[in-house]
């Protein structure tokens, strides 16, 4: 109960504080902002890519990355009007390619687990005994 | 009565304040993703992040992009993380350790990433008009359909090609071959 209440009162805290980034890159006008945002969600990612043990967070964290990535491209195609409409069907493509790579992804980790019958990556040494 | 086109005390255009309720939603929402404990709750705060990434794209001016990010996103690959999570529960729960022995240097090189990334966003002048556009979704569908015809064809083959390599991949195998399974 009382981590709820401590939950409840921190997140808008840290949630405005976290958005003040994108303000203060430009807010919503700008590019810059956008591209901010992009490169830090991508960081995000790719420290969960590097530091978790469990193979569907690494997933999880590369469909972090593929996100950051569409942002930026949406972001472009938003604001450079020499591209028009391409920044959104590039976005999309991306979005059918990063689809496609979680199924197959999710696959094999299913089918790892049911060898190895555990989801964590570092015991996942076979090879290297 | 008209909304004011600003916040009346602060003074704030109401977007540059939805865009920081959206962009602060997304980064705790990431944050929370790749350092929470319980990997269900890692699942659903990537579906509160694919959410606030949709409204940050209808501020971006791509609302047809928006509604495939929640369809395809929040829809279909959130629901298929969450499958997989299940199918690869172990009984003893959530691990003790969630990260690697390489989280220090992971986290270290993702701060260097960011600071890099955003000392060079400043730096580059991306020769834009600096004015955000809309995408017209019936200019997307022309262009979709007539200059990148084949890019879209391709897609739709490799979509087919992964969901039948996903499902030959998780196929369980028959008992009778079992045996030469190592």
């Amino acid at each position: 109960m009382i981590r709820v209440i401590v939950g409840a009162i921190l997140a808008p805290i840290f949630i405005v504080g976290l958005g003040l980034i994108g303000l203060a890159a430009g807010g919503s006008r700008s590019l810059d902002a956008y591209l901010v945002l992009s490169g830090i969600l991508f960081a995000i990612g790719m420290f969960g890519f590097l530091a978790r043990r469990n193979a569907i967070s690494m997933l999880m964290s590369i469909e972090l990355m593929l996100n950051a990535v569409n942002l930026a491209i949406v972001a472009f195609g938003s604001f450079i009007p020499k591209l028009g409409a391409g920044g959104s069907v590039i976005a999309l493509l991306v979005m059918a390619v990063a689809a496609a790579e979680a199924t197959v992804g999710l696959a094999i980790v299913i089918a790892i687990f049911r060898n190895r019958k555990t989801p964590l990556v570092d015991e996942y040494d076979a090879m290297r005994q | 009565m008209a909304i004011p086109s600003t916040i009346p005390i602060l003074g704030l255009p109401w977007d540059d304040v939805l865009f920081v309720i959206l962009a602060g939603t997304m980064l705790l929402a990431g944050l929370l993703v790749v350092t929470m404990r319980d990997i269900i709750r890692c699942g659903l705060a990537m579906m509160v992040c694919f959410g606030a990434l949709a409204g940050i794209y209808v501020m971006a001016g791509a609302p047809l992009v928006a509604g495939a990010q929640v369809l395809v996103y929040i829809g279909a690959i959130s629901v298929l993380v969450l499958f997989a999570i299940m199918l690869t529960q172990t009984k003893v729960g959530p691990t003790r350790l969630v990260f690697q022995t390489q989280a220090v240097p992971a986290a270290i090189a993702a701060v260097i990433l960011v600071v890099v990334l955003v000392l060079t966003i400043g730096a580059t002048q991306w020769g834009g008009t600096g004015e955000r556009g809309e995408t017209i979704t019936a200019d997307l569908a022309r262009v979709l359909f007539a200059d990148w015809v084949l890019p879209f064809e391709i897609v739709g083959v490799l979509l087919l090609a992964a969901v039948i390599g996903g499902v030959f991949l998780a196929k369980r195998d028959r008992p009778a071959s079992t045996d030469d399974v190592e």
